[in-house]
């Protein structure tokens, strides 16, 4: 917002809704890429320490629910800050279940770790790194208030959905063509879920960033109604 | 725009056409077009000396009794009629168009008289009917239930809450099919206000409503459409839902969010 509030405590409590926001969205995202390196580099610990500090995402939803509910009534905020107050909650929902991916990728990474190395599960890194792409630019269009940016998730998150296919059918032919690892390939079936669920997820937010900005709502709309 | 009727929308209730309003040498409104429509609340907002209450005092002609205040350009029609030609008569439009001030003003009479005024003036004089009136208007302003036993008390016994909701049963009484309310909340205390506030929203199956409140929730609550004022003008006029959730003008966002100025 350009200009300052007359109410000099409402730009103070809608700066630390943001605040919160967006530290718990850079705790999620470092949560996700902790656990995809616990798998890549077989470190139980890491995953231990994801899964321990899952805790502290969870405590910060709390957080931002309270401090939102307390800006709706304290304040009744309208138009762009009543939008900011409703994404802020919204994305944080969305950040904890992403949060909650990277616990699932880190329980099924030190089961991993306990087995021998599977030279397949590198095929993961390409989805990560598109997941976590999609993440990135997911925060950074509600933080810079980027409805374009936002938008542009949804058709983006295609692209992850069909490397997700992919990497599910790869991992499926080789259950039924390996002895014995069959329990191991059932975990990274889940792990590219996990990731593609990631990318669902951050295409949420950045409909919350479209919404915060223009007030579309572009919830269940297809690619071409989009594009029109 | 000229002449003395106004080819319109149906559902217009009030037409406001290229108008300009002023006290004396001083403009209050410039430029001001807006149509209200029939059995919809409208809430004027804005900051004081915007011109909101001078716009809604215009639609029955309140401001005549001010010296030197005038209409200088367009006009005001209802029901398709500008009603400062000369067919239109001051009296007779203040019976169509209805008044409820910020501070309720009852007669110092009884209750029922209170009511049964309006009417009486205009001609009726069978108790009966006077009766019929009182009642009527009495339970459409949600006050029948509490006063129908007192009737013939002072209207100064009720409480402020009450004596507002007498108001408006005063001015239903006389049948109109416009009510003006000027911050008919701004003395009560919250229930109040709520009574009112529900009222309104029920009087509206019937009237005509025009609110001009500085209570912006209030406004989100009541009404359909919102007109915001600023220096004379009008700003924007919309959607209440969509005043409230993306005004079109940065003005009007300023305003409802509190970075005004």
């Amino acid at each position: 917002m350009d200009s300052p509030h007359i109410l000099r405590d409402f730009d103070q409590a809608i700066s630390v809704l943001r605040s919160e926001v967006l530290a718990m969205a850079a705790q999620a995202r470092h949560n996700v890429e902790r656990a995809i390196r616990a798998l890549m580099e077989r470190n139980p610990e890491l995953a231990n320490a994801v899964i321990a500090d899952d805790d502290e995402v969870d405590e910060r939803e709390r957080r931002i629910d309270q401090l939102g509910m307390e800006i709706l009534v304290r304040f009744h905020p309208v138009a762009t800050d009543l939008r900011l107050v409703v994404s802020s909650m919204k994305i944080s929902m969305n950040l904890e279940r992403i949060s909650d991916h990277a616990t699932n990728i880190a329980k099924r990474a030190r089961k991993l770790c306990a087995t021998q190395e599977l030279p397949d599960a590198g095929l993961i890194e390409p989805l990560y790194k598109l997941a976590d792409h999609l993440l990135h630019d997911a925060i950074a269009a509600y933080r810079d208030r980027n409805a374009q940016l936002g938008a542009s998730l949804h058709g983006r998150d295609k692209e992850l959905d069909r490397m997700h296919h992919e990497a599910t059918a790869a991992f499926g032919s080789r259950i039924d063509q390996t002895n014995g690892r069959s329990a191991d390939y059932v975990h990274l079936i889940f792990i590219v879920r996990s990731l593609e669920r990631v990318g669902d997820l951050a295409s949420n937010i950045g409909e919350d960033a479209v919404f915060l900005e223009s007030a579309k709502d572009l919830r269940h709309t297809s690619n071409r109604e989009l594009e029109d | 725009m000229s002449g003395s009727t106004l080819l319109s929308d149906a559902s217009a209730s009030i037409e406001v056409r290229d108008m300009d309003f002023s006290y004396g040498p001083q403009t209050a409104l410039k430029n001001v077009n807006l149509t209200i429509r029939r059995n919809e609340v409208t809430a004027f907002i804005g900051p004081s000396g915007c011109g909101k209450s001078t716009l809604l005092r215009c639609f029955n002609r309140m401001n005549d009794f001010i010296p030197g205040a005038r209409v200088s350009r367009g006009g005001v029609w209802i029901e398709g009629t500008e009603i400062h030609s000369p067919e239109v008569d001051g009296v007779e439009l203040r019976r169509r168009v209805g008044m409820v001030f910020q501070k309720s003003n009852p007669f110092p009479r009884t209750i029922y008289e209170n009511v049964a005024y309006g009417p009486r003036i205009l001609g009726e004089k069978r108790k009966d009917a006077l009766n019929a009136i009182v009642e009527r208007a009495l339970r459409g302003a949600a006050l029948w239930d509490e006063v129908h036993d007192r009737l013939h008390e002072s209207a100064y016994g009720l409480s402020g809450g009450q004596q507002q909701r007498l108001c408006i049963a005063r001015t239903t009484a006389v049948d109109p099919s416009i009510i003006l309310m000027d911050e008919p909340c701004s003395a009560l205390d919250p229930i109040a206000a709520a009574r009112v506030e529900e009222l309104i929203l029920a009087l509206k199956k019937k009237y005509t409503i025009v609110i001009v409140t500085h209570n912006m929730q209030q406004a989100a609550r009541v009404s359909d459409r919102t007109a915001f004022f600023y220096l004379g003008e009008l700003v924007e006029f919309d959607f209440t839902s969509k005043l409230f959730s993306k005004p079109s003008v940065k003005r009007t966002e300023d305003y409802i969010t509190g970075r005004f100025g």
